[in-house]
Formats: C-alpha cells, structure tokens, sequence
C-alpha cells in the first residue's frame, strides 16, 4: 500500500472534497471549534480568575498575621469583664525574645482624620506610625524617595512617607515633594518618600491615602507612651501562625491578668489562612473548569464521531462508486479519516485563535495599572488540546470509517 | 476476452437462491453483445460477477486470460480498475464533482498525478463532444451528457471491456440513439470489447449478438 498520509494529491482530493459540501463540512467543523474554543477558554480562564483573586494579596506577606486587642469577656484575678487594655511595647519584645519562629514582630499606630497641610492645601486621613519592618508586612511600592529607616526610628526624625493620593491632593503641582515640608497636625516633617500599594487589603486605609510617620516619631506627636495599636508579625518558613496562637496568647495574657480562656479578648488575624482559602478555593475552580472542559471535549468528540457516522451513512452510494471504479478498502478508510483529521486540525486551530483573542480581550479588560491577571494558555496546553482533539477525532471517525470500509460496491450502487 | 466455464452462484439464506445455474459464455475481443433477460432471470448477478463486484460459487471467469475467482478486496479493486469500464442505468455520478474530476477519478486510484489525469480526462470529455462542460457539475448536465460522462470515465483508464447496465435506461428515445451511437463507434472505429445488459429489445438489435438467459441458464 502506497502510503497516502503522504501524497499531496490525496490531501487535495480531501480538500476539493470537503470545499464541495460546505454546509457539512462547516456544522461538523463548527462542534469541534465551539469544543477546543471552550476547554481553552476554561482552562485559561482558570488561571486568570486564580490571578485577579490573588491581585488582592500582591504585594502582602502571605505568612503573616495581625494581634490586636478587645476588651476583656471573662473576669480575672480580680478583674471585672469589659475591661479595656492594650498591648505595649513590652509585649514587642517579649514576642521577639520568645517566638524564634517569627521572622518579623513590628508595631502600628494609627490616627484617623488627622488634618495636614502644604500652603494653601490641606488633607485630612489616615496618619500611621511604623517601623521599617513594617515594609517585610505589608510590601509597599515605593515610587520615589525611601522607606521610614533605623536611623529615623533611634533619632525620632521628623520626617514622612506620604501616600502617592495625599501627595497629588498637597503638591499638584510638584510631580515629587521629595524634601518638602508637610504640615500634620501642626507639626512640620521632612517628606522622605512617597508610596502605594498594590494589593486590595485595607489596613486602616489604603497606604495611597495615608501619611506613615516613624513609630517613635509617632509615639511622641501622638503622646502614645508605651502602647501600641496593633502588632504585625511575618512568620519563617514552615511556620504557621495558628500553630503559634495559643502561646502568644500565654505570654501576652501573663502579663496583662486576662483569663487564659479569654479568645475574645486579642485577636491574630490570621493572613495565611485567608490566604490558603482562596488557594483552595482555587484549586475547586480549577477541578471544575477541568471537569467542565473534559465534558466538552467528550461530547465534541461523541458529536464528530456521530456527524461522520452520518456522512458515511449519506455517501453511501458515492462510497460504492468509488470502490466500484477502483478504490481499495484502505483508500476509503484513508479518506474517511483524513477528511476527519483535517477537519478536526482546522477547526481546532480556529477554536484556538478564538480562545487565544477571547482571553486577550479578557485580560485587558481586567488589566489595571499594578497588575495584569494572566487570562491566557501557555502553549504547550494549546497543543496538548489540539492534539487530544485531533488523535479523538480521528479515532472517533475510526468507526465509521470501518463501517464505510466494508461497503459493498453492489450494495452501495442498489441503495438508491 | 470473456470466458465463463460453468459458473454456479447461489445466494444463502433461508431458502437458499440458485441464481446461477451452470453459466457457459464466451464473447471474443472487439465484439458488442447484448445479455438479454427478464427481470429474476439472473442477468444483475451475471453482470455483477462479470464486472468483479460479487463472487460466484463454483466454475471459472477468465476475464483477459485473467482467471478472476476468490480475489481479495484489494485484488478485485485493482482488477476493476485497470480491467473493466463500467457504465450505469442512473449514471452514478459524484455529484460534487464537475465532469472533469468525475472522468479522473479512476486515475485518482491509480496514483496519477492531478496534472496528468486531468488532461487525459480532458481528451476524454473532447472525444465525448462535451470539452465545453467539463467544469459543471452533474446536476448541471442533461441525461445524456451524463451518460457520455459516464462513459468518459470508463474509458479513461483504457480498460479490457466496457460493461454497460441499462446504459439507456434513463434516458428518452432520441437521446438513447446518441449513446447507442457512442457504443457502436467506440466497439468499430477502436474494436473496444463492449457488453450491454438490457431488458430493451431495442437496443439489443443494435449489437452483434444477443445473448438471452433465462432462469439462470443461457438460452
């Protein structure tokens, strides 16, 4: 047997063929484009959801956690319940001494509605107090100048990171207030750096609209003394926060006579596991737009195989002809098959380029200006569901082909 | 050309069906006979065995000095291809194919080139008179440019015998007379082997012999 997968002139006798029935060729072309379209744009839709749902966590340590305080629920050691307390920089340190397996434990002060001025501007927010392991937390963008350092915070400098909104609100003018002078709360400080972030997670406001001061700067404009806020930890690797929970609370309650029992009491927001959520939620979404994508391709298989069974059942006198002027058993199984292969290659590269343009329209829609979610395929994928469908399709059409195969020229040319 | 000696064929089935019954023929190279019959009388199946489309049970087919008995598929495939010219009653035609592509088609099976085999079909559609439709497709053609399409895509692949069933079947008087015609002239002007199966007295008077069957067995 010559071997036809390879002689041009049969793939233009399959191409004049299929050109001839245009109605067919595109309704049996059209399942296997919605088919490869769909598990393409589920598969890469996948990961540009997983993306945007990520979006809200760039730019955040993921293995971190938030302590802050309620008042108390459970009498204690002679203590009346709803008793209010705070933590204070003692506890800072006895987290640090205590707790090798956390990487960072770093304060925040806030004031809310703080008034600061530039001339004849003026803007009321957030104003915060941090330390420069604030930055290993929350990860900000820093567009132009520096992060509050150690020399800030031993020398209890005036100076402050403005966020990039309040900058724009103070300076319109000045495209970077680097070394001007800001007005918060009657004091003059030194703008060292201005910032952002790029996440959607809201720790007393957005750092776009906040003025950060150093914490001991803070502690004194602010007449804190020792309490702080809140306390932000990152853990180490391989460690996780809620494992880390019930001895914080042992030797933060030690000290401040609250009952053991007491969970009401502090809370540790736990960022990891807000994290892992959305991970496992993801992975849920992934299984199903894998499990949806399988179905499709099933049924855009089931659906090439019947629409063959029907082209053969339909071209069965024109088989008969063919076999009766000469055409072997294996040519028409050839041409069955290859008419089945092209068509199947065509409209899979179609359901590709569909696919391919649907996410790209996708991904720029949900683009913004920090990140851009990754609606797409990589290519390998493209090809593994290209060669899927063409290898199913072909054996899909292997049935039929075999049924056409054993069309009896005299059958075939009494079926009329 | 053809000699059958003895051939039997019976169909099987619940009451099993001696078609056949002992079939002795012979029709020399450059005749024109007809095969003449009642319906039931055994001339399909004769016409099918004598065109390789069905196997018989018992005696020998010499077609060419070939004896043709028990080939495989593939085998009687070639056979028909290179050996024997068929025309039908309803033509069977492709009919998404023009006239051109239709007489090449046999070529197509051979392994000919495009270039090549559509130009033998050409000088086969121009001995047919229908050069100029050659790019139309069946349904475009009348009864009888069919029929000489069809027999342009017999003759392509320059075969033994042409074997003709009820080539006029479909076809009015005037236009029965043109592909008569046709016959009569490739069968003197080419001495081409010709065998018509009719049930048209008609037409067999137009050949050199009629050959009539009867209940399977030769008149």
């Amino acid at each position: 047997m010559k071997l036809t997968i390879f002689d041009i002139e049969n793939w233009k006798e399959i191409g004049a063929t299929l050109a001839r029935n245009k109605t067919r060729t595109f309704l049996t072309g059209f399942g296997i484009f919605w088919g490869t379209a769909m598990l393409a744009i589920l598969l890469g839709g996948a990961r540009g959801a997983k993306d945007l749902l990520m979006r809200n966590f760039d730019g955040f340590a993921t293995n971190s956690g938030i302590l802050f305080t309620s008042n108390t629920t459970i009498p204690y050691k002679g203590h009346a319940k709803n008793r209010s307390w705070q933590l204070d920089v003692t506890d800072l340190e006895r987290l640090r001494a205590n707790f090798p397996e956390l990487q960072t434990v770093t304060e925040m002060y806030s004031n809310y509605g703080v008034s600061s001025r530039h001339g004849r501007y003026s803007y009321s927010g957030n104003v915060s107090g941090v330390a420069p392991q604030y930055a290993e937390v929350m990860l900000p963008a820093i567009y132009s100048g520096r992060f509050i350092n150690e020399a800030d915070m031993s020398m209890g400098r005036k100076v402050a990171i403005v966020g990039k909104k309040v900058a724009n609100e103070l300076y319109p003018t000045d495209p970077s207030p680097i070394g001007q002078t800001i007005e918060v709360n009657g004091i003059g400080y030194t703008i060292v750096g201005i910032c952002g972030q790029t996440n959607e997670i809201q720790m007393n406001g957005k750092l776009d609209e906040s003025i950060l001061l150093p914490a001991t700067t803070f502690r004194r404009a602010f007449k804190r003394g020792d309490k702080v806020d809140v306390v932000m930890i990152v853990a180490k690797n391989g460690t996780k926060i809620a494992n880390l929970d019930s001895r914080m609370r042992r030797v933060i309650y030690s000290r401040h006579a609250i009952s053991p029992d007491d969970m009401a009491a502090m809370d540790i927001f736990d960022i990891s596991e807000k994290f892992e959520m959305v991970e496992n939620l993801f992975l849920g979404v992934s299984l199903l737009a894998l499990f949806i994508g399988l179905s499709t391709l099933l049924a855009g298989i089931i659906g090439i195989g019947n629409i063959m069974w029907v082209i053969v059942k339909e071209r069965t006198q024109e088989i008969g002809i063919r076999r009766a002027i000469g055409a072997k058993p294996s040519d028409i199984i050839v041409q069955i098959l290859s008419e089945g292969t092209m068509l199947t290659m065509i409209a899979g590269i179609a359901g590709i380029c569909f696919a391919a343009l649907a996410l790209g329209i996708t991904q720029t829609l949900t683009a913004n200006e920090v990140s851009t979610p990754q609606f797409q395929m990589n290519l390998s994928q493209a090809f593994t569901i290209m060669g899927t469908f063409v290898v199913l399709g072909t054996l899909a059409g292997l049935i039929p082909a075999t049924k056409a195969m054993k069309i009896k020229p005299i059958e075939a040319l009494n079926d009329k | 050309m053809i000699k059958l000696r003895d051939v039997n064929k019976t169909y099987p089935g619940a009451v099993p069906l001696h078609v056949l019954k002992g079939i002795n023929l012979d029709v020399e190279r450059g005749e024109l006979v007809s095969i003449m019959g009642a319906s039931g009388s055994g001339k399909s199946t004769l016409l099918n065995i004598l065109g390789i489309l069905d196997n018989y049970d018992s005696g020998e087919y010499w077609l060419d000095g070939t004896l043709i008995k028990n080939l495989s598929e593939n085998k009687a495939a070639e056979y028909r291809n290179r050996m024997i010219g068929f025309v039908f009653q309803s033509f069977n035609l492709i009919n998404y194919k023009n006239a051109l592509e239709n007489v090449a088609l046999p070529l197509f099976y051979q392994g000919v080139s495009r270039r090549k085999r559509n130009q033998l079909a050409m000088e086969q559609l121009e001995r047919m008179g229908l050069a100029d439709r050659a790019h139309h497709l069946p349904g475009e053609l009348s009864g009888g440019q069919k029929q000489r399409v069809a027999i342009a895509r017999a003759l392509i692949t320059r075969p033994s015998i042409i074997l003709a069933d009820e080539p006029t079947g479909a076809l009015d008087s005037r236009t029965s007379k043109d592909v008569m015609e046709v016959f009569k002239q490739l069968n003197r002007n080419e001495g081409m082997t010709i065998v018509i199966v009719t049930h048209d007295p008609g037409v067999g008077e137009q050949t050199d012999r009629i050959i009539r069957i009867s209940d399977g067995v030769i008149a």
